[in-house]
């Protein structure tokens, strides 16, 4: 029997663990999308692979992450192993993110695994940047690592590390961002062995346990706080030709809860879909987000909510579909919905600007080779007392801005602008935030590409009619470029489609891109 | 070469007669000053003034009258202030203004445009410091290649013009890039002054010249919001010291080190934390008398309690910390602080909750047990209540206080809990305990450190009297009560090292080598010289990274100075703290660092803990007497003592142990005792 004290030291250190093992990687990585923008999550697993805790990071990498360690699990990691994957269909979510999972062993056997996970500014693919968007198929978005042992007994597998990095761009910089990962997982192995030795082992084992049981006690009161009832809506992406729809059905009964997406989109060509650690990741968003915020989020949590999807739907997609566009912005449109079907019975804001806004710019070429990748923030939903937020990102994202300083010391482009779009919030008793302006300057060729979402339908649920909010727009100044479906404006080129490849070419090297970011709809 | 200048206005120390150290320290509620010399302790408390530096002085006069010397014996003065940090917290700070880059003006409004709690659908962010009508943008640019867009005399002249339309008090200057070319900044800044006399002008470039926009500029803006609040005191203090032949205090800062109050004044984002830093001081010198190394700092004043986690001898100091959720990137002592203290004032909330603060009743009109006309029942009303109090504070009589006043709210309050008084009483000090017990564990047990490993060390005028029962909400078995336990902040400042800092940035910190170390170390050390830090001991240290990341490693810099012994020191901490390192790149040097320390008062200090140890405090005595106080559910009769009586004995609860500045009290189940250095300390029996 462990007493009260000793329970919440040792839980609180579950988690203050992975928060070191964030901070580690974030303060030794070299890509700016880790070290500024902290696009990156850790957490600790016990052996069978549970989720013990995990710290305040990015919410579509935490709900994600245990499918990881399942992928892992099977080949048998011994201590002093690392293992390294970003296959979407074999444990991970995007190509981007890569996940390092290492073994932590006590008493002769594995009892836990910490991970954390990373996007990395490119992992290879069609285009720098590894956020394509127009591919077609997975190995066109970069290089697909299946579960794989890249540290073996304490010694890295330089071979291995090489091959990866062949069919990555910048590969000091992958090197040293893989480095930091691998670092990060043995500082938090370190912590745990310190932890077991000031505790015991079996004081820890317990801990993990009972922490589980615990917020599990806690999400089913929270649950069985909420009205019983089916509750079904539908929300929708944006696509060139026929939008995209997410069904949900959330089923409350009792204690427990099942969120069912029966009636969703099959998978499609381009790269929305979704393997179900991500749609798993959003549904888990919003239930912390209404049930208590406070209950600690465990495996434990998670037990009184079941998740389901028709395997080849657009939420559950099977090999080898492409999935860039599918963890960042269809992960939105599954939050939406998942809070839109519970604002029937719950007072929750409208919905913010649903999108991440992708922006990835890169080139290959020589001397400027870079890749760049942002997600810009915008206006947060209208609440039920108080007007939404500006500027800031919602959602499944958490990222932090790239600061103008750090992103024009290291990339060839210039910013021109970083402001807020007044008035462009949805108006109403109280209004939605308002989106943001973010416009670039091009000082070298490079190819942009842009993943985004709600332009067309400005008008998202729960708005009354006849008012709108403004949605969001991208545009490219000058010639030269070459987009998908945007229209001529002289000179001036809106891209009303919610995705596009540009190149910017020289000799006129001068472009400039401006991402009007939407603001959040009112609140009725 | 400005540094030098400064310092050749300070007076030599040490060549007239002056030999006492003197430390006030101002809380929310009260003004603490210590005097130290001649192998002795002097101690005095007051009241708080609304002009600040009154009680300063009346607090330095009463300590000085209590020492029987004039104030030409006073060799330093140090002063700590919490005047910065309750102008932002309450947001009483200047009417200010921001110029920005034209294209960026709203910054300060984003921020990083991340939403502070995850879980948050609705995320709310405080209005920022500076609304975007007092928000300019001038039409200029630099890169890093350089200026790309020159500031003109017109661009500058208009933003001036518009400036003067808004009536400022204060301006942040917040361009891009100023940290790698501050030219524009300074222009227009002394445009500025010119244009706008009387205003306040903060240059970012000057406050935190370090990129990222967002950190540089909040700090900017807290910077100039609180510089022209903070100024007016520290003038006033300037005058009022001057006038009574007290030499130039010398201000405590957030990271514990010092500087000149005509430094200090100018730039009021180093201070936000002077108060409470000087609290930590203070309890690191207690610490270090009786060789308690890990500790959590429990400083309990009328307004605010702070409570700090000290580990190995040392507090951490941190760059990341926000406060009154504005980045401030400046080094700073992780004090948490929250608003609890002993004038927190009880009331019943809509929703039927008992409440103690965070509403102060503060020193005027106090606790209503004060007699100045105060109605509404505080903590320190529930412990006079409860017999913790008797009929002044300390027992001394210098606040007396009316325990029919204190009744009299507190039935009030009991009336519309409908309960009995005691039970109120009790209630009113369990809330306040329990925001304390909150605020401990948000440093101790949710950073993943268990409390029972910690001494508790509870100071200030009302810690002793919650210690021992916060000890036992969190299994913490030892309350160390220091002496001077009532004005230990004001001790610290006069006891602890006196330190100050400076950094010097690597121009290229690629080509680096152990003549670059040399040659910084030794241009910091004649600044430190000239600063008058003659005798000092230094702490040399270098921030480092690999090329290609972005933040910075500290470390210890040894000599003989060279490049390789220096990377491969960092190599080692590289591994440490990131369980890698990346062997064969380059190491960049980016910053040097020289802390000069000078440990004049801390030696004093232990003399004169010694010298007492020897004389007052062996005194034995008999306890003052008793009086019933409430414990456990039941009046029990409680032994009286006076601190200075207690000597070499080991006292059971119940018992009180009254000294000047303050009030402990031992329940039953523990016992209290002295160690050597006459620190008291309570333990679980």
């Amino acid at each position: 029997m462990i007493d009260q004290i000793t329970l919440q030291v040792v839980s609180s250190a579950f988690r203050s663990i992975c928060e070191e093992m964030g901070a580690a990687l974030i303060r030794a990585s070299f890509s700016t999308n880790i070290k500024e923008r902290r696009d990156c999550s850790a957490a600790l697993f016990d052996a069978k692979g549970e989720l013990i805790a995990q710290a305040e990071h990015i919410p579509v990498h935490l709900g994600a992450m245990p499918d990881a360690v399942a992928a892992v699990i099977p080949e048998k990691p011994a201590a002093g192993d690392i293992f390294i994957l970003n296959d979407p269909f074999r444990g991970g979510t995007h190509l981007p993110d890569i996940t390092m999972v290492a073994p932590v062993e006590a008493g002769g056997r594995i009892i836990a695994y910490a991970a954390n996970r990373a996007h990395h500014a490119d992992v290879g693919g069609i285009q720098p940047g590894s956020m394509p968007a127009a591919s077609v198929r997975l190995d066109e978005e970069g290089v697909v690592i299946p579960p794989t042992r890249l540290v073996a007994g304490g010694r890295l597998e330089e071979e291995i590390l090489a091959s990866l990095l062949r069919g990555m761009r910048r590969p000091r910089e992958r090197r040293g961002d893989l480095e930091a990962q691998a670092g990060a997982c043995r500082i938090a192995e370190r912590r745990l062995q310190e932890l077991i030795d000031s505790k015991t082992l079996s004081v820890v084992m317990a801990a993990m346990e009972t922490a589980m049981d615990y917020s599990e006690r806690r999400m089913r009161a929270a649950i069985a706080a909420l009205p019983d009832g089916v509750y079904r809506t539908e929300d929708f992406l944006e696509r060139d030709g026929a939008d995209l729809k997410i069904a949900v059905t959330v089923t409350i009964e009792g204690e427990e809860i099942l969120i069912d997406f029966k009636g969703t989109s099959p998978q499609e060509k381009g790269n929305l879909n979704c393997p179900m650690a991500v749609t798993r990741s959003a549904c888990h968003f919003v239930l912390g987000a209404v049930t208590d915020p406070d209950i600690p989020p465990n495996a434990g949590a998670l037990r009184p909510v079941h998740i389901t999807a028709p395997a080849g739907s657009l939420v559950n997609a099977l090999p080898p579909a492409a999935v860039a566009a599918g963890n960042v912005e269809t992960s939105q449109r599954i939050a939406d919905a998942v809070a839109l079907a519970l604002s029937k019975v719950l007072p929750l804001p409208a919905q913010g600007q649903g999108t991440m806004n992708n922006v990835t710019l890169g080139s290959e070429e020589g001397r400027t080779a870079f890749n760049y990748y942002e997600t810009i923030g915008g206006g947060a939903g209208g609440c039920p007392e108080t007007e939404g937020t500006s500027g800031i990102h919602v959602g499944m994202t958490n990222t932090l801005n790239t600061p103008v300083e750090a992103l024009e010391l290291t990339f060839p482009l210039r910013v021109e602008r970083y402001e807020l779009r007044l008035g462009s919030g949805g108006d109403g008793k109280h209004r939605g935030g308002d989106g943001l302006i973010r416009s670039l300057m091009m000082l070298a060729p490079a190819r942009l590409s842009l993943l985004c979402d709600r332009r067309r339908r400005t008008r998202p649920a729960r708005q009354k009619p006849g008012e709108r909010k403004r949605g969001s727009r991208k545009s490219v100044d000058g010639a030269g470029g070459r987009g998908r479906g945007h229209d001529g404006n002289t000179g001036r080129r809106w891209i009303r489609s919610t995705r596009g490849v540009i190149e910017l070419q020289p000799p006129k090297l001068v472009r400039n891109v401006k991402i009007d970011a939407s603001g959040g709809p009112l609140n009725l | 070469m400005k540094e030098l200048d400064r310092a050749g206005s300070l007076e030599p120390s040490g060549v007239s007669a002056r030999s006492f150290l003197l430390g006030v320290d101002v809380g929310g509620t009260f003004t603490d000053a210590v005097l130290l010399g001649a192998g002795r302790v002097f101690r005095a408390k007051l009241p708080t003034t609304a002009d600040q530096s009154e009680g300063v002085i009346a607090a330095a006069r009463l300590v000085l009258e209590r020492a029987g010397v004039d104030a030409v014996s006073v060799e330093w003065f140090g002063h700590g202030m919490t005047t910065a940090t309750n102008a932002l917290l309450e947001r009483k700070g200047a009417r200010t203004a921001a110029v920005a880059t034209a294209g960026f003006r709203d910054i300060l409004e984003i921020g990083r445009q991340n939403r502070p709690r995850l879980y948050d659908l609705c995320p709310q962010r405080p209005s920022p410091l500076v609304e975007r009508k007092m928000r300019l943008a001038a039409n200029e640019r630099v890169t890093p290649e350089g200026e790309v867009k020159p500031l003109l005399k017109e661009e500058m002249a208009r933003v001036a013009a518009e400036l003067k339309n808004l009536k400022p008090e204060a301006v942040a200057v917040c361009l891009l890039f100023s940290f790698l070319d501050p030219s524009h900044e300074q222009s227009l800044g002394s445009l500025l002054r010119k244009e706008l006399p009387g205003v306040h002008i903060s240059l970012s470039s000057q406050i935190l010249p370090k990129f990222r926009e967002y950190e540089r500029f909040s700090t900017t803006a807290v910077d100039a919001y609180l510089t022209p609040v903070v100024s007016r005191c520290l003038k006033k203090l300037e005058w009022r010291s001057k006038k009574a032949g007290l030499p130039e205090p010398a201000i405590m800062q957030s990271n514990g080190g010092v500087l000149p109050l005509h430094e200090a004044s100018g730039r009021a984002a180093p201070l936000l934390l002077s108060g409470p830093a000087a609290g930590v001081v203070g309890a690191l010198f207690a610490g270090a008398l009786s060789s308690v190394d890990n500790m959590i700092a429990l400083d309990m004043g009328g307004t605010s309690t702070d409570v700090t986690l000290i580990g190995n001898g040392s507090a951490n100091l941190t760059d990341e910390r926000e406060i009154g959720s504005f980045p401030v990137a400046l080094p700073i002592m992780d004090v948490h602080t929250i608003g609890a203290g002993g004038g927190s004032i009880a009331r019943v909330d809509a929703g039927g909750a008992l409440k103690a603060g965070p509403e102060s009743a503060g020193a005027r009109p106090g606790p209503a047990c004060y007699g100045n006309g105060g109605t509404n029942a505080t903590v320190t009303d529930a412990n006079l209540c409860l017999g913790y109090l008797g009929g002044s504070l300390g027992g001394n009589g210098w606040v007396k206080l009316y325990p029919h006043l204190a009744a009299g709210a507190m039935k009030r309050l009991a009336a519309e809990l409908e309960m009995g008084l005691e039970e109120a009483a009790l209630g009113v000090r369990q809330v306040a305990d329990a925001e304390m017990v909150k605020a401990l564990r948000v440093i101790s047990v949710e950073r993943g450190h268990d409390p029972r490993q910690f001494v508790l060390a509870a100071f200030g005028g009302a810690g002793p009297m919650h210690a021992a029962d916060l000890a036992r909400e969190l299994g913490i078995s030892k309350v160390l009560v220091p002496a001077s336990c009532g004005v230990l902040s004001a001790m610290g400042m006069v006891a602890g090292d006196r330190r100050r800092d400076w950094v010097m940035t690597v121009l290229n910190p690629q080509g680096w080598s152990g003549r670059t170390l040399r040659e910084a170390f030794r241009k910091l050390e004649d600044i430190s010289a000239a600063a008058g830090m003659s005798g000092a001991s230094f702490v040399r240290q270098a921030d480092l990274r690999y090329k290609g990341q972005s933040h910075e490693l500290t470390v210890r810099v040894g000599q003989p100075y060279s490049r390789a012994r220096l990377s491969a020191v960092f190599e080692k901490a590289h591994e440490n703290a990131y369980g890698f390192s990346f062997k064969g790149e380059d190491v960049e040097l980016v910053n040097v660092r020289l802390a000069a320390v000078v440990a004049l008062g801390h030696l004093r200090g232990k003399a004169a803990a010694s010298v007492w140890n020897k004389t007052a405090g062996r005194k034995q005595g008999a306890p003052e007497g008793q009086r019933p106080a409430f414990f456990d559910g039941e009046w029990l009769s409680t032994q009286i003592w006076r601190r200075e009586r207690v000597g070499g004995r080991r006292i059971a609860g119940p018992a009180v142990i009254e000294e000047d500045e303050a009030t402990t009290v031992v329940p039953p189940g523990w016992a209290a005792f002295f160690d050597k250095v006459e620190n008291l300390w309570l333990e679980a029996v």
